[in-house]
């Protein structure tokens, strides 16, 4: 079952979500995850606004739903992340709009970005969710390519020893 | 240098005081704060309550409990936070199809990381150890490779480490000279000092496994009926010249233990006294933290690290069927 962070991950790096969705997690020694953390509870409390399934949402309100990320380091993902919530909520008779809140904005200058599902994206949208599932299934993670933000992440001592 | 593990050798109590870990003894209190902790060692009488045990799991300390005769006890390992169905049975699997492939890397492991440690010695004048530097580098692969069944790879391992220890002859003062292994109890300083050392090892060992998926029970080399925590056998053997022996040598050769001053004297000087633990356990751990580049990662990483990265190596041969190869002591430096 896709999850927010599984589809998140598809888009950052396909070997991490992979290892990610096969309960691979590395022990978490990243001071970044820990600001972001440290960040989503001082925004929005440590509990979410509501919990659909798998889903858990950050914060929903009667037009949009927010997620916060820390920095906008990789929006596609985050957008792709969002665009899964939407979809979810759709599914269930819930029709929202997306809004991503990014608190550093070192690549963009917007600090707010706005997601909205139209015909044309969410019929990419759902293929791309028949994609994921499927490539969650092989037996092997893609190999790893060694590129700058793999020296960030939690993987890179498993993926490049 | 971060303080990860702490080693407690006096008698006393061991609670909880708000969110740091308190000591009492004859002295009076002490406390360790919880962050930076990451291991406990207690080689005294220790008493402790749930309250700590909840703290130390909640925070992701191990403790490991030695007896009165420095063996090992146990471990209070803290629930598994790492668990991979998937992983788990791959790696019964890969017991099953392939365990004589990993085996043979350990042994290969160890005698290569025994030809690094002894070669420094060879340069230094001690010719003597010639045959065996040769024997280890040209015959070890091939006898490994023609071996049918693990009993064969297992006198292969016991021949190895049964010429290094004759080899210590030409390389330590002649109060250290071994004759022959004993464990349980060692009867003689050097014998102390391997499985004092040994057990420190595995220790660590059990720890570095804890931060990844493995299962702890399913070894290779060893049988996993051995013990427990049979991996931590398999996964420490590359280890040992460089971390144990190098460790041995270097307390020895520079003077810093001496088998008069401290070896208890009533015991046949069989076992470390509480000074000689003192200065063991602090080379030891000096070295376990020693740092050196790895040549892949590009990053400065500690011999502790490396005991978990050759954990992710496992998990890698597990998971992705990548050649497992242990920690190469002259591939590193």
């Amino acid at each position: 079952m896709l999850t927010g962070t599984i589809v998140n991950y598809y888009f950052h790096c396909k070997r991490q979500c992979w290892l990610f969705y096969n309960k691979l997690n590395m022990e978490d020694n990243s001071e970044d995850v820990h600001i972001g953390r440290v960040l989503h509870e001082l925004k929005l409390g440590d509990s979410p606004d509501a919990a659909i399934e798998n889903v858990k949402l950050d914060k929903i309100t009667p037009e949009y739903v927010i997620e916060m990320k820390k920095s906008d380091a990789d929006l596609e993902a985050a957008k792709a992340q969002l665009m899964f919530y939407l979809l979810k909520l759709e599914s269930k008779g819930i029709m929202r709009k997306g809004r991503l809140e990014c608190i550093e904005k070192n690549k963009q200058d917007k600090k707010v970005h706005i997601v909205e599902l139209t015909d044309e994206n969410r019929q990419k949208f759902e293929l791309l969710c028949r994609e994921i599932e499927n490539f969650l299934t092989s037996p092997t993670p893609p190999a790893a390519i060694k590129e700058n933000k793999c020296k960030k992440c939690a993987y890179y001592e498993y993926c490049f020893v | 240098m971060k303080e990860e593990a702490r080693y407690i050798f006096s008698k006393g109590d061991l609670s909880r005081k708000d969110f740091s870990i308190q000591f009492k003894n004859e002295k009076g209190n002490m406390y360790l704060p919880i962050k930076d902790t990451k291991e406990l060692y207690c080689f005294n009488e220790i008493t402790l309550s749930t309250k700590l045990l909840e703290l130390l799991s909640k925070a992701g300390i191990i403790v490991h409990f030695f007896g009165y005769y420095e063996n090992y006890i146990g471990t209070f390992y803290p629930k598994d936070y790492l668990l991979s169905g998937r992983l788990t049975v791959a790696q019964a699997q890969v017991y099953a199809e392939k365990r004589m492939e990993i085996a043979n890397a350990i042994i290969c492991g160890i005698a290569n990381n025994i030809h690094f440690v002894l070669y420094h010695y060879y340069r230094h004048g001690k010719k003597d150890l010639k045959p065996f530097l040769d024997w280890l580098k040209h015959d070890v692969g091939r006898l490994g490779s023609s071996a049918n069944n693990i009993k064969q790879l297992l006198s292969i391992e016991g021949e190895i480490w049964a010429r290094f220890y004759a080899s210590f002859k030409f390389i330590l003062p002649e109060e250290f000279i071994m004759n022959k292994r004993v464990k349980r109890p060692p009867d003689n300083p050097i014998n102390a000092l391997v499985s004092f050392g040994n057990s420190l090892l595995y220790s660590k060992t059990v720890s570095q496994i804890y931060h990844t998926h493995l299962n702890q029970t399913i070894s290779f080399l060893h049988e996993p009926t051995e013990r427990r925590f049979s991996l931590s056998l398999d996964l420490c053997e590359a280890f040992k010249p460089i971390i144990v022996f190098k460790t041995i040598f270097e307390c020895i050769n520079n003077r810093k233990i001496s088998a008069a001053k401290h070896f208890d004297k009533k015991l046949n000087y069989a076992m470390l006294n509480e000074a000689g633990k003192k200065i063991f356990i602090d080379a030891f751990e000096t070295r376990i933290n020693q740092t050196f580049e790895h040549p892949v990662l590009k990053r400065r990483i500690t011999y502790k690290q490396a005991i978990r990265l050759d954990a992710y190596k496992l998990i890698k041969f597990i998971m992705e069927g990548k050649p497992f190869k242990p920690f190469n002591a002259e591939e590193n430096l």
